[in-house]
């Protein structure tokens, strides 16, 4: 087993908290009688809110059954203990690198995601009830759906749905009409937000079936719950989840098309912007299904292909989070990068499955809800089994006239679809009355001028469930959120959700979008011995046989880059690392003679931007070092190239294990330190550091990922930029008018120091360094090293990919590594030294062009289709 | 019956200033057969080779073709070739048509049959918008209880007189509000704008493109691919069904009109509409021959 630098450091981490909660807890505090402290501890200030059902408590006090194993083994723990606990999962959510992002708001882009570690706890006869509503609901939708899309349309002429909800409906997309979808299942995955209402009655309040999210996220939770829980979740039976991803892979392979490869599943992201673009990565790795954004897939033939470097691969069914309407700019929405042209047509053919469906996202629109009890009746002869949160549609003369006189107690909100954002600005209790009069009447004209795109919902008192705020439990209004997963033969529900709760606890209902906070939700089992979940111990369940194995053009495109961007970053850490840690060495003899070397090394590489010696010792930065490390804007600087290396990381991020991820995240909140007071410190610090995160992200990625051709493409970028760097910094040295004052440095900077000194027992002397950096096979850091690595990438990607022509770049790395091995570099390095001649300038930006030369072929071979970089 | 016999060639030639690698069209170029109008033969001629070319009738029934170039080409030609025949339409005394609220009940409450699908075509639609300021404009020709065919006739004329024809004051994308605001336009304006007066009003209206036959100028012969694709609007008439108003011609359109398709408006028929992998840029050259053969008694 390969512990990995975070395993580590988390486990220390748990043990000083441990240490320190236990000292503090038998130092400072008196022991106190158990019951005493059991009363006073976790509820002594958990009151129940008035006219709200309470998840927790049915009197004061004495929690529910269901609630109280929970209850008293958190009793147990000291509070200490928990708040280590629970510090203990936010770093694991950092270091998994959970997110929200948030629109609009560019400095948001990575909000770490909201958890509340104390569970949503439902008994599994409860369950049972909320589990037939929700496969019903599935049931019911799929059957209208095929009704308006390739039926006759039967529910509007018999009156069961007016008919402009659906023609008045931006949700109905007229070009899907006709489309035949496979097993009829139009509607694979629905989400439902379910609230409790005072008397115990559970709600629908709304329905998703465009592209429903949070079930990465509900996934997740679990994970990290059951590592802060661990002995918790298993006590209390939650049933596991895992199973339902299980069901759900092989129900997309029983929706691909006939004659399609079962397995050739993708899942479709809109990309690194959206708000839930965490879990896209993190389903598609979990279920093994390549992530994809519409450019990387075409329409050939009326079939979809994923395009890869190996050429088109065919794609049988495409998981999509990307919203209907956006799927083709051909038939739908003609100004949509997202989409892929011709999908429209593709389905129409019958040659790829879009779950949900192309069209899908119509009857998540609010005003079905009011419709619903009838259609329930009408389709299924059965009465609706979990009832929507009352509900009036605008559109109707009845209902809008009792909308207008109840204002006052209804929720208004758009009738079609939640993409649809509403023009009215929430009534609060805080407004004056005059205001809230004016709001009113604005209000009223906005609803008459529009009547059918609104509705009104009644306003619920919702349910309060318990969530930990300081150092105890405290009642906080909850929605939960279920998931329903229809395959055709069979339908099933995911055992367990996301459970969202308000911030603080005047807030009536969790907001939607920011400031959420999620829970766990354990549906307990109902059967006496249950199998504990084996997957979230380890928190990476993954389903590793893959369908389809191809590495897609853009994801090598962005390993490649992500491989150079480290190593250049890499390099320029080295470089400030060596130059910080000589100024704040005692001035001393030879140490001024060493500073103007280094300085004029550090000017060549241009990490100084004048012929300055930093002055040593006395803690000051120069300018335009402190730009380098710290300024956002400072192009090609420590933030600049983080900055890289987060997008292209990002893009392939189905593509790292969970431990990869955390590094590069670890990467990311290292490089935040702000200049403390001690500036040299604390950059020289911040350097360590980085190169520290670095070598590990190297390490890990040497050691765990397989040597695919994803990992070829990371690995060759890498060897480009470091061959350019060897060379970059060659070259500056022998550019100092006296090269033996910057050869140390040059060792360090080339991680080379200690192999010299094993080697050699002299100062260092240019032809020696040389040889060492350049020539040196066995040196990882030498030019001719990366050049042998590059000679098998080559031969190894073009066996793979175009067997029939053997890659031109094939050619250039023989070159290249033939000029290296007949050069006489020590005579020219002799020569350079007595400064006779400078020969080797010219060499090495040969060198260096040939090294940018077969960067760009090896561009334009696989990446063709993505735009040029530097 | 008296019917005329068409032969309409439509050439669009598309030129390109870089390679396209693969292009996806969605051609609305073959005239749909429905109650006035048989179309006996159609034929495309697409160069360079095309991988794919596949008719499925569109959500409102006109026959629509995909088609797939998947060669690197910086030219694009579609030739479409149709003989139509086309009968006279019924054209009935608009006195005797229902009063317009008549008709506007009519398509709010019944839910079935042909007044079911004219519903659909009373609400706004991606490029024709409603509002007050159409229908403030409208009802001059709509007082109470006015035949609904009198009151489109009337409106129809005002358009006519009130509007300019002018081919650089709008592109394929200008909203109808600017339209009205600047009362000038070509034929899919006049269009827009009508069916935006209709649907304000309540009542149905849809968008129909198709061709239309040129005279020469008096004495000159007819020149080649002179004619051009055209639009005209359609409003419904219980019982009698949709009667065609052209507002650009201050006409009822019959013998000389070639329905293509229709829709809610211009974006659901365009006649061709593309996405490109490659080159962005683009010359677009159309030309169209409508060429009457005289009476048949063909179909």
């Amino acid at each position: 087993m390969i512990l990995s630098l975070s395993e580590c450091r988390q486990d220390t981490i748990i043990l000083k908290s441990q240490n320190r909660s236990q000292s503090s807890a038998s130092m400072s505090k008196p022991p106190i009688p158990e019951e005493t402290r059991t009363a006073e501890y976790l509820l002594h200030k958990y009151s129940a809110v008035t006219g709200a059902y309470d998840e927790l408590q049915e009197q004061p006090g004495v929690p529910r059954a269901h609630w109280s194993p929970l209850v008293d083994s958190l009793q147990q723990l000291d509070r200490h203990e928990l708040e280590s606990r629970w510090e203990n999962g936010r770093r694991i959510i950092r270091e998994h690198g959970v997110t929200y992002n948030v629109y609009g708001d560019p400095q948001a882009i990575d909000r770490p995601w909201g958890l509340d570690f104390i569970p949503f706890i439902i008994p599994g006869e409860e369950w049972a009830l909320l589990e037939a509503g929700l496969a019903q609901r599935s049931r019911l939708f799929n059957l209208v759906l095929a009704d308006l899309y390739t039926g006759s349309q039967r529910l509007l002429r018999d009156g069961f749905i007016p008919p402009e909800l659906v023609y008045a409906n931006p949700g109905f997309l007229r070009p899907c009409r006709g489309i035949q979808v496979p097993s009829k299942v139009y509607l694979h995955l629905l989400a439902c937000d379910l609230a409790r209402s005072p008397n115990g009655q559970w709600w629908v309040l709304s329905d998703r079936t465009q592209a429903p999210s949070g079930m990465g996220y509900a996934w997740e939770n679990r994970t990290v719950v059951s590592r802060v829980l661990p002995d918790q979740i298993r006590q209390s039976r939650a049933q596991p989840l895992a199973g339902f991803f299980q069901r759900q892979r092989e129900m997309l392979f029983d929706l691909a098309p006939a004659g399609a490869d079962r397995s050739s599943v993708v899942l479709l992201t809109p990309g690194p912007n959206s708000e839930t673009y965490f879990e896209h990565a993190y389903l598609a790795r979990s279920l093994g299904f390549p992530l994809v954004e519409g450019p990387d897939l075409t329409v050939r033939d009326r079939g979809v292909f994923l395009k890869t470097i190996e050429g088109l691969q065919p794609v049988g069914v495409i998981l999509r989070r990307v919203d209907d309407a956006w799927c083709d700019p051909l038939e739908l929405r003609g100004d949509s990068l997202l989409g892929i042209s011709g999908l429209a047509e593709a389905t129409r053919a019958g040659k790829v499955t879009v779950a949900n469906a192309l069209g899908a996202g119509l009857i998540e629109s609010p005003a079905f809800l009011a419709f619903l009890p009838g259609l329930c009746r009408h389709l299924l002869a059965e009465e609706l089994l979990l009832p929507s949160v009352a509900t009036w549609w605008c559109g109707q003369a009845k209902e809008l006239r009792y909308v207008i006189e109840h204002l006052d107690s209804l929720i208004v909100k758009p009738a079609f679809g939640s993409s649809v954002s509403s023009p009215i600005p929430p009534m609060t209790a805080a407004m004056a009355r005059h205001k809230r009069a004016e709001h009113r009447a604005k209000f009223v004209e906005l609803i008459e001028a529009a009547p059918r795109d609104f509705v009104a919902q009644e306003r619920m008192k919702l349910s309060r469930a318990p969530a930990w705020a300081e150092g105890c439990l405290a009642p906080r209004a909850a929605v939960i959120r279920g998931y329903v997963a229809n395959g055709g033969k069979s339908i099933t529900v995911m055992p367990g959700g996301l459970a969202r709760i308000s911030k603080n606890p005047r807030d009536l209902a969790p907001a939607l979008h920011s400031g959420t906070i999620s829970k766990d939700i354990w549906v307990l089992s109902g059967a006496p011995q249950n199998v504990p979940e084996p997957a979230p111990i380890t928190g990476e369940t993954r389903f590793i046989e893959r369908g389809l194995t191809g590495v897609s053009s853009r994801a090598a495109d962005h390993l490649f880059w992500l491989g150079r961007y480290t190593e250049r970053l890499e390099q320029l850490l080295r470089v400030l690392r060596c130059v910080l840690g000589r100024a704040a060495a005692e001035p001393g003899a030879g140490n001024a003679f060493e500073h103007g070397g280094l300085a004029e090394l550090a000017f060549n590489l241009g990490v100084l931007s004048e012929k300055e010696i930093p002055p040593a010792g006395n803690g000051e930065l120069t300018p335009r070092m402190l730009h380098l490390l710290y300024d956002q804007d400072e192009p090609s600087g420590v933030r600049d190239l983080l900055r890289c290396i987060r997008s292209a990381s990002l893009a392939v991020r189905d593509r790292f294990s969970g431990d990869t991820w955390r590094i590069l995240g670890r990467l990311d909140a290292d490089a935040r330190a702000r200049p403390g007071r001690l500036a040299l410190a604390s950059a020289t610090g911040l350097s360590h550091n980085l190169v520290l995160d670095l070598a590990a992200f190297n390490g890990m990625e040497m050691e765990n990922m397989t040597r695919g051709r994803g990992w070829r493409f990371l690995d060759f970028g890498r060897r480009i930029e470091r061959g350019m760097n060897v060379l970059k910094l060659s070259r500056a040295a022998v550019s100092v008018q006296t090269p033996a004052a910057a050869l140390e440095p040059v060792l360090e900077i080339a991680d080379s120091l200690m192999t010299y000194r094993r080697q050699h027992f002299t100062a260092p002397q240019l032809h020696h360094v040389l040889e060492l950096v350049i020539r040196e096979e066995s040196n990882p850091r030498s030019l001719a090293f990366q050049i042998n690595l590059l000679r098998d990438h080559v031969a190894a990607l073009g066996a793979d990919v175009s067997p029939a022509s053997p890659p031109v770049e094939g050619a250039r790395i023989q070159a290249l590594a033939d000029a290296l091995r007949t050069t006489d570099l020590t005579g020219l390095a002799v020569q350079q030294a007595s400064g006779e001649a400078h020969p080797l300038v010219a060499i090495f930006d040969a060198w260096s062009t040939e090294l940018a030369a077969l960067s760009d072929e090896v561009t334009n071979r696989y990446f063709s289709h993505s735009g040029a970089r530097t | 019956m008296k019917k005329l016999l068409y032969e309409i060639t439509h050439t669009t030639i598309y030129d390109y200033l870089g390679d396209v690698s693969v292009s996806h069209h969605l051609l609305r170029l073959a005239p749909r057969t429905y109650s006035k109008q048989i179309l006996l033969d159609h034929g495309l001629a697409i160069s360079p080779q095309t991988a794919t070319v596949e008719e499925h009738p569109d959500y409102f029934g006109n026959p629509a073709h995909f088609m797939a170039v998947e060669i690197p080409h910086r030219q694009l030609e579609i030739k479409s070739h149709s003989r139509v025949a086309v009968l006279p339409a019924f054209v009935p005394d608009p006195l005797e048509t229902p009063a317009w609220e008549v008709v506007r009940a009519r398509c709010r409450d019944d839910h079935s049959g042909q007044a079911l699908e004219a519903h659909e075509f009373t609400y706004p639609s991606p490029m024709v918008e409603v509002a007050d300021e159409f229908a403030e404009y409208a009802v001059a020709s709509f007082p109470r209880a006015r035949p609904v065919f009198d009151a489109v006739t009337d409106l129809l004329a005002r358009i006519h007189a009130d509007f300019t024809f002018d081919t650089t004051a709008t592109t394929v994308s200008t909203p109808v509000m600017d339209v009205f605001r600047q009362r000038r336009g070509v034929c899919q304006d006049f269009v827009h704008f009508l069916i935006a007066c209709v649907r304000s009003l309540g009542l149905p209206a849809r968008y129909v493109s198709g061709y239309l036959e040129t005279d020469p100028p008096p004495g000159k012969p007819k020149l080649r691919g002179v004619d051009a694709s055209h639009a005209w609007a359609s409003f419904y008439c219980p019982s009698i069904g949709w009667i065609d108003v052209d507002p650009t011609n201050n006409c009822v359109p019959s013998l000389r009109h070639i329905t293509i398709g229709w829709g809610r408006d211009y974006s659901d028929v365009p006649p061709i509409r593309g996405v490109l992998v490659g080159s962005q840029n683009q010359q677009l050259r159309v030309a169209v021959d409508v060429v009457a053969c005289g009476p048949t008694e063909e179909g």
